[in-house]
């Protein structure tokens, strides 16, 4: 069988655009797998993990993450659950702060603001469903004053934003910051 | 058709003869040109890849992701930075090391053109004005085509809810522009190409519309070109 010219110039069309298709798809779908410096990886240039670092001011030229708010310090912390849960304690004295849970790959799991803390204070316990168990058996005095959050993700980081008005309260806002804990319960 | 095509008589039914145009040619034998088909095939496996790769390139160039809730000129991404985003925002979020703003945290628009629909410059001066949806607290910042802050004169690049000058119904009116400005006055970068590109991110903290299905409706700031020089 020949084919006309025109049905082969069709069919290579076709078969471009397909394979184009494939390879487009690919590419989008392979591009998460091959990031050399994801969020989770950039958060541990700041300083060990399971500690809250404060990341420098967001400054032109000097981002310590991209996409940061410059009204805003940040403080970041990475955690592995596979050492224990963690327990994140904070008191910033600011209108208004914000912290967001994130998984490895840098998807949000869990966040909160100041005002739906419910306190001005956060406490806020991370931990697997087998930790949680484990917990509930012996449950320490202030379980009921925690946010317990019982995640499947076994390493993320969190990242506490809290908001400077001005200069003059950068001094407050930092010490608060570099004071907040993300530590192990008990 | 003649005799030779048919083939009844064994003796004629020589290779010469066979390729004579007197068939269609959709039962013509095929005859074989392998550089031919070689060449065919890798056009269309080069070709391919090129359109494959670069279209790939290009939406993620872009940094838009899809599921975008556009109002007037702002553009938000609530699903885009959680688990139930598409494979265009993972891959623009992963491949930028972006930390999203969450939901209860907030929501972050953003906003490339202005009300006319033409492109930001930087070396243009912005008017901004209306009003936001109702949020604790939001942020105004300026960043490059590329979503990264310049430098600017007074080097603050943000205004803030909080230290704005309101009119007496609530509402405000910010001068973008790289020279000082009456008024609340939001810099825009001291040196700029207008192929560096011009964003403004506003950022609704602790607000109800950090869902989509709540963004309808609200009204967001009206961004006007004053000028250009």
């Amino acid at each position: 069988m020949t084919l006309s010219p025109r049905f082969t110039l069709t069919l290579t069309i076709v078969a471009i655009l397909f394979l184009a298709t494939i390879i487009h798809i690919l590419v989008v779908l392979s591009i998460p797998l091959n990031v050399r410096h994801s969020a989770y990886d950039n958060v541990a240039t700041h300083g060990p993990d399971r500690q809250f670092n404060l990341l420098p001011d967001v400054h032109p030229g000097e981002e310590a993450l991209p996409d940061l708010d410059p009204a805003m310090k940040h403080a970041a912390c990475r955690f592995q659950l596979s050492d224990g849960p963690v327990l994140f304690d904070a008191s910033i004295p600011t209108s208004f702060w914000s912290i967001g849970l994130f998984n490895s790959a840098g998807e949000a799991i869990y966040s909160l603001n100041n005002r739906t803390a419910g306190a001005e204070r956060l406490s806020m316990l991370v931990l697997t469903s087998p930790q949680l168990s484990i917990l509930r058996e012996n449950p320490p005095e202030n379980l009921e004053d925690l946010i317990v959050i019982e995640t499947g993700e076994i390493s993320g980081f969190a990242l506490l934003r809290a908001y400077t008005p001005d200069e003059a309260r950068a001094d407050v806002v930092d010490r608060a910051l570099q004071n907040a804990s993300c530590g192990t319960i008990g | 058709m003649t005799d030779t095509a048919s083939g009844t008589n064994g003796t004629r039914y020589g290779e010469a003869d066979w390729y004579e145009q007197e068939l269609p040619r959709a039962i013509r034998p095929h005859r074989s040109h392998p550089i031919r088909t070689l060449v065919l095939l890798s056009i269309i496996l080069v070709s391919a890849a090129l359109i494959g790769i670069s279209s790939a390139y290009l939406m993620i160039e872009r940094e838009q992701p899809l599921n975008a809730v556009t109002i007037g000129s702002w553009r938000a991404y609530p699903k885009a930075g959680t688990s139930e985003a598409d494979p265009y925002s993972v891959a623009i979020y992963t491949r930028g090391a972006v930390i999203p703003l969450a939901s209860g945290e907030g929501l972050a628009m953003v906003a490339r053109e202005d009300d006319r629909g033409h492109l930001l410059d930087p070396t243009c001066i912005y008017r901004i004005s209306g009003q936001t949806p109702a949020a604790r607290l939001w942020t105004l910042t300026v960043t490059d085509g590329n979503g990264r802050l310049v430098e600017t004169l007074p080097g603050r690049v943000h205004l803030d809810s909080q230290n704005l000058l309101r009119e007496t119904d609530g509402t405000f009116v910010i001068n973008a522009a790289s020279r000082p400005h009456s008024g609340n006055w939001l810099p825009l970068a001291a040196s700029a190409n207008a192929s560096d590109g011009l964003r403004f991110v506003l950022r609704l903290y602790d607000a109800p519309v950090t869902t989509g299905a709540a963004l309808d409706g609200v009204s967001l700031p009206v961004i006007e070109r004053q000028g250009c020089p």
